[in-house]
Order: structure tokens, then C-alpha cells, then sequence
């Protein structure tokens, strides 16, 4: 029984396989989120994209080929780790924002604690090279439990990279000039899985190297290559989007107070 | 694809040859117990000729794969990773070594189809082709199990010996690469291979 993508040696078929156990992540997440998370429609609406993004990089076929292709894994990598996440977290900002403003006593002193910078960098970053080490690639891809357990990973570590960002008052007090500049850092410790990726001899993880091809026009190395590029050329841009966001919602809210100021 | 196992392999080679010598130490292939004979048989290359392989190989470096086009899984990740590090052998090292690649589905696999498949990972592999009983034949003279089509369908598999055999210039197999041998594992054998039959080549 299939119910999580993961390598399997088997030759690559362009038909339709089903992954019981995404459908089932995915649902306990909405479920989740209906019964405690939800607030407004807009919250809804972030949270639904996020849901997708993740089903995207979850199910057939970018899931499946992330166990063939080294450049679908680092696909599904900036999916479920760098896109996914902020949207999420939008979709559960408002909650939290009543959470921190009704109970301060009992808010979790974690999620302050995970709203610095610090920690964040640290936490996102461990996981996120961790995960890109060859020999815990090779050996988690290969079985079911594994790379289920290596999604999940990435959706905790992108959850930690824009905490300090999506984090409503109480818990978070980064200025956006701030949140920029961390955002920026953020993307500098993924250089180095990249460039090992791109600028290796030869392929890094035996798993994708030994895979059945998916079209002989991508050799191993090359694919790997790919990866490497995709994690910088298509993977910063996604978290520069969110520095964009903080910057024109920064920008928005001073104009409006200067015209407040200008009004009154 | 069901490729054979190495060990079926390694039992098969072990019947034929001689001692095998001090050779390799710390090769990632596997050493085999005994030595194997450089085969004997003729088959026809991509362009047309016919080919001697124990005559035309004889003395020199030579790696032995037994495959075919349509393999889904080990022939390609075979020849992609050999095409990928021999080719990046510089042309004097180049000049060493032989890659010659046998099709076990000679139905599917004409010059025109084999030739270009196996350009594609490295110009410089020679591809053989023959009749199914001169493949056979050269199967059993290399001490492999010999491949075996799985059904009647038209999109069939074949199962076939897995491994590339390395035959050194005193024309004996002392080493075997089971499917598996990774781009950086060959990248290291071959200097020592280069090192060990150093002035021996032919």
C-alpha cells in the first residue's frame, strides 16, 4: 500500500497513482483548521492557498518524481518549505492575534521565544541543511515513513523561518526594516547545499544518482545541477516576495499615517 | 526489469580462469575469486562491421556491459554514470580503456536505435549487436547468466546480468562492478586501474 510519495526503484510511468495519505494530512489540516483556526474569509482564503501549495508539492506528480529527480525534491523543498508556510501562517495570524491579546498569561513562552531572530535562524537552517546532508537524504527517501518524515520537517522549518515575520504583536516585535534584513540573511545558509549541488564532481545523493530516468535527456549530474540552481535561482525569489510584502505593507501603513498626521 | 544478481554472476565467472593476481586492493568493484578469460565471440558493431572481441581487445583495458535500449532502470543508470566519468577522462587516459556495450534485445535494439542511445551518454561506447544466438553465445562466453525476455507483450522486459566486467591487458577479468557503482566509486577505480596495467596496455 502507496500512501506517501517517497523512491521506489521503480521505472517512472507518466500515469495517475493515488497517495492515500497526503489526501488524509491535507484533510486533518483543513479540519483543523475549520474548527480552531478559521476567523475571516481572507484568513480562510491564505490558509486554502497554502493548503494547495502543499497538496502540489505533495501528490502525484511532483511528489512521486521527488523520488527520481533530485530537482523535484529541491521542488517540492521551496513548495512546502518557503511558499507554503507564510500562507499558513496568515491564514492562523488573526487566531493568534486574539490568542495573544485575550491570554497573555498563557500564551506559550515558545512562541515568543520562536518569534526572535535568533532561534528562527537557527532553527530553520538546522533543519533545513540537515535535510540536504546526502546520507539522510539516501536514507529517508527511500521508504515511505522517511520522506513523510522529511515533509514534515520542511513544513517546521519554513513555519520557524516566517514566524518572526507572520507573527502578530504579542509575539513578535521585529520592526519590518528588521524582518527584511532577517528575511535576507535567511536565504544566505542555502547557498551552500546549492553550491555543493551544482559545483560537485558528481552527484551527491546515490538515491537520485541510481534512480530510474525519467527522460534521458537529464542525466544525473545534471539534475543535480538543476537542483542546485532551483534553490537559489527560483527559491530566494520566493522568500524576496515576502521581504516585498513586508516593505509595501511597511510603506502603506506610514503614508497612511502621515496623511492621518496631515489630516488631524 | 529483474536484473540478476551479482552473486549468480560472480558463481558463473568463477567456473572458467586463473588465479587471480595482486591487483586490487582497495578497488570498489568486486574482486572476483577467480580470474575470468577475455570471451571469444563475434559481433557486429553499430556500423555495420563485424567484431572479434577477443581479437580487437585484446591486451588493452576493456569494460564489458550486457544491456539493452529499453531498459527502464539499470542499462541507462549504468551508462550514464560510465559515460559520465569516462568521458571526462583525459584523452591520453581516454586512450586506455575500451567501453563496449552488448544488446541483449537485438529485436528492438538495431544499429540505428543503439548507435545514438549509446552516443548519448559517451561518443566513444561501442555498441555490438548480433543475432538472439550470437548474443547468447556471447552471454555464456563471457560467464554471465544470460538474459532472459520476461513475456510476450510487445512493451517487454528483459532480465539480464547487471554488471560491467573489467578485463585487464592479460586478458582476464580480476574485478566486476555490480549495478549500484556510483559516478565518484568509478571516477577513483579507473586511475588505479590506469596505475596498476600502467605500460601493459596495448
Amino acid at each position: 500500500m502507496t500512501w506517501w510519495c517517497s523512491a521506489t526503484g521503480v521505472p517512472w510511468a507518466w500515469s495517475w497513482r493515488p497517495y492515500p495519505g497526503v489526501w488524509l494530512f491535507l484533510a486533518v489540516l483543513g479540519f483543523l483548521y475549520q474548527r480552531f483556526g478559521r476567523s475571516t474569509a481572507a484568513s480562510a482564503r491564505y490558509f486554502g492557498l497554502g493548503v494547495f501549495l502543499l497538496w502540489v508539492a505533495l501528490d502525484y506528480p511532483l511528489g512521486a518524481l521527488g523520488g527520481y529527480l533530485a530537482a523535484a525534491h529541491t521542488g517540492q523543498f521551496m513548495l512546502i518549505a518557503l511558499a507554503a508556510p507564510p500562507l499558513l501562517l496568515l491564514g492562523l495570524r488573526q487566531r493568534f492575534a486574539e490568542w495573544g491579546a485575550n491570554d497573555a498569561a498563557g500564551r506559550p513562552g515558545w512562541l515568543r521565544f520562536l518569534a526572535h531572530p535568533g532561534p528562527a535562524f537557527l532553527g530553520y537552517n538546522l533543519i533545513m541543511l540537515v535535510t540536504h546532508v546526502p546520507a539522510v537524504v539516501d536514507g529517508l527517501m527511500a521508504s515511505q515513513l522517511g520522506s513523510f518524515t522529511i515533509d514534515l520537517l520542511w513544513l517546521l522549518s519554513g513555519c520557524l523561518l516566517y514566524w518572526p515575520v507572520v507573527a502578530p504583536a504579542p509575539f513578535s516585535r521585529m520592526p519590518p526594516p528588521a524582518q527584511m534584513g532577517y528575511l535576507f540573511v535567511q536565504t544566505i545558509p542555502a547557498t551552500l547545499p546549492a553550491a555543493f549541488l551544482v559545483f560537485s564532481s558528481y552527484p551527491l545523493y546515490s538515491l537520485y544518482e541510481l534512480a530510474p530516468r525519467v527522460t534521458p535527456a537529464l542525466s544525473p549530474r545534471y539534475d543535480h545541477q538543476v537542483a542546485g540552481l532551483l534553490m537559489k535561482v527560483v527559491g530566494d525569489p520566493v522568500v524576496w516576495a515576502t521581504m516585498a510584502v513586508v516593505f509595501f505593507h511597511w510603506a502603506n501603513r506610514e503614508r497612511r499615517d502621515d496623511l492621518a498626521r496631515v489630516g488631524g | 526489469m529483474r536484473p540478476l544478481g551479482w552473486l549468480v554472476a560472480a558463481a558463473a565467472l568463477g567456473c572458467s580462469g586463473r588465479a587471480t593476481p595482486e591487483i586490487a586492493g582497495d578497488l570498489t568493484g568486486a574482486v572476483l575469486p577467480i580470474a575470468a578469460p577475455r570471451p571469444s565471440f563475434v559481433l557486429t558493431t553499430t556500423a555495420g562491421a563485424p567484431y572479434d572481441f577477443r581479437e580487437r581487445t585484446r591486451g588493452r583495458l576493456t569494460l564489458l556491459f550486457f544491456g539493452y535500449t529499453h531498459c527502464p532502470d539499470v542499462c541507462p543508470a549504468t551508462m550514464a554514470n560510465l559515460g559520465s566519468v569516462v568521458g571526462r577522462l583525459s584523452s591520453a587516459e581516454r586512450a586506455l580503456v575500451d567501453v563496449v556495450f552488448v544488446t541483449t534485445d537485438p529485436a528492438r535494439d538495431p544499429a540505428a536505435v543503439l548507435g545514438p542511445w549509446l552516443a548519448a551518454f559517451e561518443p566513444g561506447i561501442l555498441g555490438l549487436l548480433g543475432t538472439a544466438e550470437a548474443v547468447r553465445q556471447a552471454q555464456v562466453a563471457a560467464g554471465i547468466a544470460v538474459a532472459v525476455r520476461d513475456s510476450g507483450r510487445s512493451a517487454y522486459t528483459v532480465s539480464h546480468a547487471a554488471q560491467v566486467l573489467v578485463y585487464s591487458p592479460d586478458d582476464s577479468a580480476h574485478v566486476a562492478y555490480p549495478f549500484g557503482t556510483r559516478q565518484a566509486q568509478w571516477a577513483a577505480d579507473l586511475p588505479k586501474l590506469f596505475e596498476r596495467w600502467k605500460g601493459a596496455v596495448r
